[in-house]
């Protein structure tokens, strides 16, 4: 069986006509909508008022849906497991290679602003647009910058897991307490006041469970960042 | 003539055709790369386009320009009149997941290419097909 590829102007040409076919045909169901499409949103915006969080989508995340993100974290832990695997195994020293003057300098001047930054986004995630995956996004990108400017160094593993079992754990834990305290898992048992609306210390437990899956975010990202540049180093 | 431009710009048919036909034509873009390439790590890149085109096309469905944002603040007092604010943290989560799924196959991709020094998925062929 051969699974060469050597595409004709036929082929070509179908293909062209097949998706125009199909994004008009899409077009025409997705006009015909009726107008008033009763929203999920609605209700759960009303909910949303009586949790003292100013950013809805953050309420969604860590409170509505927080069992949702607690397995979503850990498929970014598996895959983060599968990539360590994959890519750890037999790994060499790296090269002794010296990076550009310019890239040394301007990551070490660069480095702290990013980390302040990310972590401005973590914390504040529930009242601006932001929180725990964009942060932790933001943190990885930052330890990104020093393992490609230096490369002698390496993010300690016993750092990583540390901060990879505390984040779980207290995740867990967080729920755990609000099974017990309230009436399910997740439960905002913290003090959550409509009139502190917009300020920092608002909204219970929920910028505590987006800090949390920013820390783990975070590392998870570094190590996998690490492992994929680590491991296309040696040869 | 600048101004009609973009009245008609402004109109919700026209948003939600250009929302729809842009998506949609992003799509088929990563399906075609998806399909003509033979490099295993364009393959990936031809999925994650057309991930994207998927986000782009649910928020762009989910969009209402009447509505603001789902966050107070800048002059919003009260959760009304704001968009719907779950499929935002649908595509959070997809987003997530699919950079997950996109770093382990391109680990795959890096360790079969040390092993066997090869790119091209017509001479994979360990299991003696062809």
């Amino acid at each position: 069986m051969n699974f060469k590829r050597d595409v004709s102007i036929r082929t070509y040409s179908g293909f062209a006509l097949s998706s125009l076919l199909v994004l008009t045909i899409l077009n025409i169901i997705l006009q015909n909508i009726p107008d008033k499409v009763e929203r999920a949103g609605e209700q759960l915006l009303e909910l949303n008022a009586q949790e003292g969080v100013a950013n809805a989508v953050t309420s969604v995340v860590a409170y509505f849906r927080g069992f949702d993100t607690l397995g979503e974290i850990a498929v970014l832990f598996v895959a983060a497991l599968g990539i360590g695997m994959m890519l750890s195994s037999n790994c060499k020293a790296p090269h002794k290679e010296e990076s550009n003057f310019i890239l040394q300098k301007a990551s070490k001047l660069l480095f702290p602003v990013i980390m302040l930054f990310g972590v401005y986004v973590m914390i504040y995630g529930h009242l601006s647009p932001g929180g725990g995956f964009q942060g932790g996004v933001i943190i990885a990108s930052g330890m990104l910058l020093l393992l490609i400017s230096d490369q002698n160094f390496e993010i300690p593993h016993s750092v990583i897991s540390a901060l990879e079992t505390f984040a779980g754990i207290s995740y867990v834990l967080i729920g755990l307490i609000g099974l017990l305290v309230m009436d399910r898992f997740l439960g905002n048992f913290l003090p959550h006041d409509i009139s502190e609306m917009g300020m920092l210390l608002s909204g219970g437990i929920i910028p505590l469970v987006y800090i949390v899956v920013g820390i783990k975010v975070g590392s998870e990202m570094s190590l996998i960042v690490q492992n994929l540049i680590k491991r296309s180093e040696d040869d | 003539m600048i101004e009609t431009f973009l009245t008609y710009l402004n109109q919700d048919s026209t948003i939600t055709a250009m929302v729809n036909i842009g998506s949609m034509t992003l799509f088929f873009i990563g399906l075609f790369g998806l399909l003509t390439h033979r490099h295993i790590l364009r393959i990936f890149i031809s999925i994650s386009i057309m991930e994207i085109a998927i986000f782009l096309f649910f928020i762009g469905n989910t969009f209402d320009k009447r509505f603001t944002a789902p966050i107070l603040g800048d002059g919003n007092t009260a959760f009304v009149a704001m968009n719907d604010p779950i499929p935002h943290a649908m595509i959070l989560t997809a987003i997530v997941i699919g950079m997950a799924v996109f770093a382990l196959g391109i680990s795959f991709a890096i360790e079969y290419y040390k092993l066997t020094g090869k790119t091209d998925i017509n001479e994979m062929n360990e299991l003696g097909e062809s």
